[in-house]
């Protein structure tokens, strides 16, 4: 039976520990803050919004530590360079079609690792001396679990959509590899991570789930049934590449200036559909999106009520994507 | 990652509309439209109320990205940025739900990028002096009149959720006059360039005249006095809008 005050760490192994705790979470806390604008979607974003405070309050708890273990406050440390390129692989997915990569980043991998490595840190503390620490590790472990919840909650809705989830898990494996080679947040290697089904739902996937509800959620388009219709024209007349019934709807004033991108010339469309319908007045701007086999194009459509009928006032293209030749 | 984000880097689900405020200005005065809505209709206070939605996105964006821009910043600035992201991601939840209490969707309305754009000072106390003494300042000013304006239709649920968040603000401006004051210690040239970006988003929110000193029901957006003295502006300072705002050309 061991003595009840053994200890695992010395009051030195434990600063530095806490000092990489620091590092991983004040990292984190950042670099959630700054996709914040580069996230597009809203379920991702409260998401992220939520977790940077507690992240920070994460990075604070650990740092005011310090001094009652005779280092100087507020202070984050690697643990070696290795961890250092960890963190910035996990950064770097930037762009907004990379949101699934920063999610499975965050929540499939760093967030994991760091709730098995508190757990472990916190079953080998020492009761009798160590209740600031354990109170702290208690403190990360309980929201770490509700952000992992919460993390999988949102990201399973973004891979809902469809071809995502090979990209995720080589994504998973890679930043895994990198973590590894690191010997995690501590360089003392990884603790084995809980499988993603024994992460028990809690307040966290609700709240998460609540969330995907405001994402998806809405009133139907504000678009009366004529404006629908000439949309409905509009849009099949550009999938059949027919110019003069494009021209039909366009009002005389707007005839100038109004030509399509050259990049789309000649590009074959095969459906359309209304993305968004936003009011100005009595205006309506309309992006229509079309698709075909190696192209797609959203077009954003500014629509005026007049004496005929509703004519378009303005077309801007939105976003074109169309695929490179094989 | 980029520092800072331009304007048109910000990321939006497909079914937002983004055009620039002056465009969306002239479209409605075109149309005899006020460029601002008015709060005289449930339409009008929705419309108000998804402009508000926006500017609380681009409000949690830009607090997190004084989170990753300014790491030698000192870390409770750091701190009092990320509990800012909190208060915005929930405002941002409370005004989705908003929307939907008064019937709206998400995008009903094109959004405009005028605040994010003056979100992007690269100076950390420039950027609390604009973003949290400038924009929440004039949210004080918004938000305290949509819950006087909330009380008289008989909406509770307006009222109420709205109230909480003009709390928060006044945490936000409190927050922009200590930081103004504790980044620029010692360097009054930093501080006389942190107040002059204030002053001109000051001065581009008055929107030529829109926003005033005056009655919740007589001016467009009216001055939040009471809530602007809680959030740590002098009594020399709110004189001060209220004079320039006399200045500014009414539409």
């Amino acid at each position: 039976m061991t003595h009840s005050l053994e200890g695992h760490h010395s009051v030195e192994q434990s600063a530095r520990l806490i000092r990489n705790y620091r590092y991983a979470a004040e990292r984190m806390t950042r670099l959630l803050g700054g996709w914040l604008a580069l996230t597009p979607e809203v379920s991702a974003k409260l998401l992220m919004g939520r977790h940077v405070w507690d992240n920070a309050q994460h990075a604070d708890l650990f740092g005011r530590r310090l001094p009652e273990l005779r280092a100087p406050a507020q202070v984050s440390e690697p643990s070696g360079p290795a961890f250092v390129a960890f963190m910035e692989a996990l950064e770097s997915p930037d762009t907004p079609e990379l949101t699934v990569e920063r999610l499975v980043g965050v929540y499939r991998v760093l967030k994991p690792h760091l709730l098995a490595v508190y757990e472990q840190h916190l079953g080998a503390a020492n009761a009798v001396y160590e209740p600031p620490t354990c109170r702290i590790l208690a403190r990360c472990i309980e929201d770490e679990r509700r952000h992992v919840a919460a993390g999988e909650t949102v990201l399973g809705h973004l891979l809902a959509a469809g071809g995502l989830y090979d990209r995720a898990v080589a994504w998973q494996r890679r930043l895994e590899e990198l973590l590894a080679a690191a010997g995690g947040v501590t360089g003392e290697g990884l603790p084995p991570v809980a499988p993603r089904s024994t992460v028990p739902e809690g307040e966290g996937s609700g709240e998460a789930r609540e969330f995907i509800r405001l994402e998806t959620a809405g009133s139907p388009w504000a678009l009366p049934d004529d404006l629908r219709a000439a949309v409905q024209a509009f849009g099949d007349a550009l999938v059949n590449g027919e110019a003069g019934a494009l021209d039909r709807w366009i009002a005389p004033s707007a005839r100038s200036g109004q030509a399509m991108d050259p990049a789309l010339a000649g590009v074959r469309l095969s459906d359309h559909r209304v993305v968004a319908v936003a009011r100005l007045g009595a205006k309506r701007i309309v992006k229509l999106r079309a698709g075909g086999p190696s192209a797609s194009v959203t077009l954003a459509l500014r629509w005026m009520p007049d004496p005929d009928g509703w004519r378009l006032e303005s077309i801007e293209i939105a976003r074109a994507h169309v695929a490179s030749p094989a | 990652m980029d520092r800072p984000v331009a304007y048109d880097k910000l990321a939006r689900e497909e079914r937002v509309v983004r055009m620039r405020a002056r465009d969306v200005a002239e479209a409605k005065i075109e149309q005899g439209l006020p460029p601002f809505p008015d709060l005289r209709s449930r339409e009008s206070i929705r419309a108000r109320v998804h402009g508000i939605m926006v500017g609380e996105m681009q409000a949690m964006e830009g607090a997190g990205r004084s989170v990753y821009d300014f790491p030698d910043a000192p870390w409770e600035f750091t701190m009092d940025m990320a509990r800012q992201v909190w208060d915005e991601s929930r405002h941002l939840e409370i005004y989705l739900r908003l929307i939907e209490h008064l019937g709206g969707y998400p995008g009903e309305y094109p959004e405009t990028t005028i605040l994010w754009r003056c979100a992007c000072a690269e100076d950390a106390a420039a950027r609390v002096a604009g973003v949290n003494r400038g924009l929440e300042g004039l949210a004080c000013d918004v938000f305290n009149q949509l819950v006087h304006i909330a009380r008289k239709i008989g909406d509770p649920v307006l009222e109420r959720s709205v109230d909480f968040v003009l709390a928060d603000e006044i945490t936000h401006v409190r927050m922009g006059s200590k930081w103004l004051t504790r980044l620029t210690e010692g360097d009054p040239e930093r501080r006389r360039r942190a107040i002059e970006f204030q002053d001109t988003i000051d001065e581009r929110f008055n929107l030529g005249g829109v926003r005033r000193d005056g009655d919740h029901e007589e001016v467009l957006i009216s001055i939040a006095t009471e809530a602007r003295r809680l959030g740590g502006f002098t009594g020399e300072e709110i004189e001060r809008l209220i004079k320039t705002t006399q200045r500014s050309q009414v539409y």
